[in-house]
């Protein structure tokens, strides 16, 4: 019992902060709100037994994602950007749509889907067990991940950097 | 989940005893923190409430309910208020996974005409004791970040601001060292359960097969670079001098909390002193033994329980007294000279610790 | 236990409201926040299905995929900076230079 009063109060705040994030204007509030719904998944995540995913999930996305876009927003100051006009048409098609699909899985899930009692897991699952399927089974898409990370540092300090010879330009401004 | 009154009843006990000492952190280490400073810049100190000022917290207390609770008029109202207690909540939560005394066994007894711990069962002084201890801790430090970000952007101004985004720059950098050093202790311990940290440091081993010396992960030849890089990434994270940035007083005007006041800005405070308190328990924990007494083995029983207790709370008193010793020492970097510190000193001795670790291991020393 | 079938639901709830997020905004980094939301409804269902099958390789998945999405966030932010630089705005209907 105990069990589904933790996942409908937690089912309640992820969903309400995810509208939160895509209804509300200002960026800022919509990344908190963003990280709140993270934080709610984070317990579903315990709740299915992967404590430390769970641990991974705030560490990651509300310990680094999420800052790294508040500090994006805060750095450009886009919380007083004006919100861009969308046609209407464009608004009401995205909001059927997406209506429509939440309707339908909705209904069909909960008309196929399991609704028995999930079994016992068979496993807890461990950091060390993670580790050992990273490093045994899964050993080529770890480095290959650790090479895109490494990538992905290099874009995007490319990417976002100054351009090359601002710093020589504002010199020479300043003499 | 068979449902048992005992076992919430001492889950409900043991948060009641963690969070009691946890709030009264606050006004012990501000008393301490004052009078210490006194003591070191050879002046007195306040010494007007109660024998030796010791009443001096209370009164700064009913001082803050008593001011009033300002908004500034371009503030963001709801943020601008929540902000405090997403500060506080990690400092609060972080703790449950610490362990604070050594187990022991209660005995069989009746209470209220009901028997309670049948065949005696044992007693773990820790409110929870996740196989990812050391996750959470990290975990709910990194939504600590938040408190200081919201603060400072809800604020609308600008000294909040620049103490917000150079506080959240700090913290984020240091929290990679601050991992990577407990990761050294996590391989040696071959664990992540702070509990089977605590037990692997019990005992004691040789050095140099003559000194026996506690096993603690300080005086391990493969984790001592990991200690010194952790305690000062710890201070950098918890932002305190000589990392101070967040506030820089004589920079920043107050950082992220320049337009708080009353009893939110004692949030603030209160925050920062019990992410002290956590961070401290948290290097007791990984480096200093936790709550093994040196060269003693307690019985698991209550009194040995007491003893280790009180050992856990000696050695967390002592770290906590050399940050407010080191605040009144050492002058505030500069904040450059702090993100070079961080990335170019600290992050690869960390690295670099972990492949010595790893030796060690490799060579069955460890 | 809870069964699968609630997890399933708000799994696709909110991976709904974060396709409603890209359809609807023209602020890139809420279109960004929303993808966000989208991957994190997958890896919701990973887990459920993982639990469900009692089988790690919907964890090992998971871990993957928020080691993938760090990289797309510090990719993607870049992005948005440098867009910010150049046109002095995030809509995602100004980035329009290879628009034919």
């Amino acid at each position: 019992m105990l069990e589904y009063a933790v996942f409908f109060f937690f089912a309640t705040i992820a969903v309400v902060f995810a509208l939160v994030v895509i209804l509300h204007r200002n960026p800022v509030v919509g990344a908190l709100s963003l990280v709140a719904s993270l934080f709610s998944l984070a317990v579903m995540y315990v709740l299915l037994d992967a404590p430390f995913l769970a641990a991974l999930q705030v560490i990651i996305y509300a310990g680094a994602i999420m800052v790294l876009f508040l500090f994006v927003i805060m750095l450009l100051n886009l919380q007083h950007a004006p919100e861009p006009t969308t046609r209407p048409i464009q608004q009401f098609l995205g909001y059927f749509t997406s209506a429509a699909f939440a309707a339908a899985m909705v209904y069909y899930l909960s008309k196929y889907a399991l609704m028995t009692a999930m079994p016992e897991s068979r496993f807890t699952s461990s950091a060390r067990m993670i580790g050992e399927r990273l490093f045994e089974t899964y050993i080529f898409p770890f480095e290959m991940v650790s090479i895109l990370l490494l990538a992905a540092i290099v874009g995007a300090l490319l990417l976002s950097g100054r351009p090359v010879g601002h710093r020589a330009r504002i010199g020479e401004e300043m003499k | 989940m068979p449902f048992d009154p005992t076992d919430i009843v001492l889950s409900l006990v043991k948060i009641a005893v963690v969070l009691g000492v946890l709030l009264s952190v606050t006004p012990i280490m501000v008393w301490v923190e004052r009078r210490g400073s006194a003591l070191i810049q050879d002046r007195p100190g306040p010494n007007r409430v109660g024998p030796m000022g010791l009443f001096q917290s209370l009164a700064d207390a009913l001082k803050f309910i008593m001011k009033e609770d300002i908004i500034p008029a371009g503030a963001h109202k709801w943020i601008y208020t929540l902000a405090p207690a997403f500060g506080l909540l990690p400092a609060l939560t972080a703790i449950a996974v610490v362990p604070w005394g050594r187990p022991f066994v209660l005995r069989e007894r009746e209470i209220f005409g009901r028997t309670v711990f049948e065949g005696g069962r044992w007693f773990h002084p820790i409110i929870a004791d996740v196989s990812v201890g050391i996750l959470v801790v990290f975990a709910l430090a990194s939504i600590g970040v938040y408190g200081i970000v919201a603060a400072g952007w809800a604020s609308n101004n600008k000294y909040s601001m620049l103490g917000a985004i150079r506080a959240s720059a700090q913290m984020i950098s240091y929290e990679l060292s601050l991992t990577l050093a407990a990761l050294s202790v996590l391989l040696a311990a071959g664990s992540l359960r702070l509990t089977d940290i605590v037990w692997q440091q019990s005992g004691r081993f040789l050095l140099f097969d003559a000194i026996p010396l506690p096993a603690w992960n300080v005086f391990s030849p493969a984790l001592w670079l990991a200690f010194i890089v952790f305690v000062v990434s710890a201070f950098a994270e918890t932002n305190r001098l000589p990392f101070d940035f967040a506030e820089a007083e004589a920079e920043l005007v107050a950082g992220y909390h320049t337009e708080y006041s009353s009893m939110k800005f004692a949030l603030f405070f209160m925050a920062e002193y019990m992410a002290m308190a956590t961070m401290s328990a948290l290097i007791v924990t990984l480096f200093l033994g936790g709550w093994d007494i040196p060269y003693y083995q307690e019985p698991p029983t209550f009194a040995g329980f007491l003893l280790s207790a009180l050992a856990f709370v000696a050695k967390v008193s002592f770290v906590l007294f050399v940050f407010v010793w080191i605040r009144w020492t050492l002058p505030r970097l500069k904040y450059d000279l702090l993100m070079r510190l961080g990335w170019k000193v600290f992050l690869p001795l960390a690295l670099l610790n972990i492949v010595i670790v790893a030796a060690f291991i490799a060579a069955r020393w460890l | 236990m809870i069964p699968i079938g609630w997890f399933l639901i708000l799994s696709a709830i909110l991976f709904a409201i974060g396709v409603c997020g890209v359809l609807t905004r023209k602020n890139g980094i809420t279109i960004f926040m929303s993808i966000e939301l989208m991957i994190n409804a997958v890896n919701l269902t990973f887990l459920a299905y993982a639990k469900q099958f009692g089988q790690m390789h919907g964890q090992i998945f998971v871990f993957f995929i928020m080691a993938i999405a760090a990289a797309e966030a510090a990719v993607g932010l870049a992005i948005f900076i440098s867009l910010y630089h150049h046109r002095e705005t995030i809509d995602v209907d100004e980035a329009n230079l290879m628009h034919w």
